[in-house]
């Protein structure tokens, strides 16, 4: 029995280790912040959404589409009248957790004359996506977007100037990012 | 032989109902007339109102679902936005540091 046991936390460990967790640090800067997003959108809500978007819309459809490959969707952003109001160890948290050789980290940029940083991690299973992390870091404003699933990129810059989304498209092979304007 | 048929003979002479007998007949009848007309009238309000209070239910639940369909649409749209938004601040360092 106790075998069977431990056969199962060693199948189930890895599964739940991969899992990238918000800090619970960022339940205080919810309460520091003048606002803030908080979406938590699983596989069925996200079901939900695509069945209410039309196939024969073109840029429903193709939301449908995007939304099709997609496991899970939380979005952290807060918003501060002030600057300080987060630590570096609030990101930290969060990094650390995607040191994992699954986690490859795409993109990075400081700017410290903006005091901004943006961090893109992909999560590669094989030749697959199957994950995207972005922290983008701005004095008064942190956001920490996760993607469980399959999202393509190119996709999503076709959904450019619908529904408010601005125009982002994803290079293949070297992963630059290559956007238009809104 | 003709013994049994004077039996059978006394067994079923014709008999004279007692007094009143056909009174009573035509009075339970009248009694019972008015029930068999409403019962079947209730049978139908009950039903008319509990298809009624079945598609009452059947709205509110729709109704819950269609609100609850337009939020997980509307956070799915504000999340896809939040993170094309931030693909773009990349592209817009990613230029500047370039140039």
């Amino acid at each position: 029995m106790t075998r069977i046991i431990a056969c199962f936390a060693l199948v189930l460990l890895p599964a739940w280790a991969q899992e990238i967790k918000f800090p619970a640090s960022f339940e205080k800067l919810a309460a520091k912040a003048v606002e803030t997003v908080d979406l938590k959108l699983d596989s069925s809500t996200l079901k939900t959404a695509g069945a209410f978007l039309s196939s024969k819309e073109p840029d429903q459809a193709k939301a449908k589409k995007l939304v099709s490959g997609l496991k899970g969707v939380y979005v952290k952003s807060f918003e501060f009248a002030k600057e300080g109001e987060y630590a570096e160890s609030d990101l930290e948290a969060i990094r650390s957790q995607l040191n994992a050789p699954e986690w490859v980290q795409t993109v990075k940029v400081r700017s410290k004359k903006d005091g901004e940083s943006v961090d893109i991690y992909f999560k590669k299973q094989g030749e697959a996506t199957t994950g995207m992390v972005i922290i983008s870091a701005e004095p008064t404003e942190l956001t920490v977007v996760r993607i469980d699933g399959t999202i393509d990129l190119e996709q999503l810059g076709e959904l450019g100037g619908q529904f408010g989304i601005p125009n982002v498209h994803m290079e293949h092979g070297d992963k630059k990012l290559r956007t238009t304007g809104k | 032989m003709s013994r049994l048929d004077d039996e059978l003979r006394q067994a079923l002479r014709p008999a004279a109902p007692s007094d009143g007998f056909a009174e009573r007949v035509l009075a339970r009848a009248a009694a019972r007339q008015p029930n068999a007309v409403r019962r079947p009238g209730l049978r139908w309000v009950a039903a008319a109102a509990a298809i009624l209070a079945l598609f009452v239910v059947w709205l509110d639940r729709e109704h819950d679902r269609k609100v609850a369909t337009e939020s997980a649409k509307e956070q799915v749209v504000l999340a896809l936005r939040i993170t094309a938004e931030k693909l773009q601040l990349v592209r817009e360092k990613v230029q500047q540091v370039n140039q």
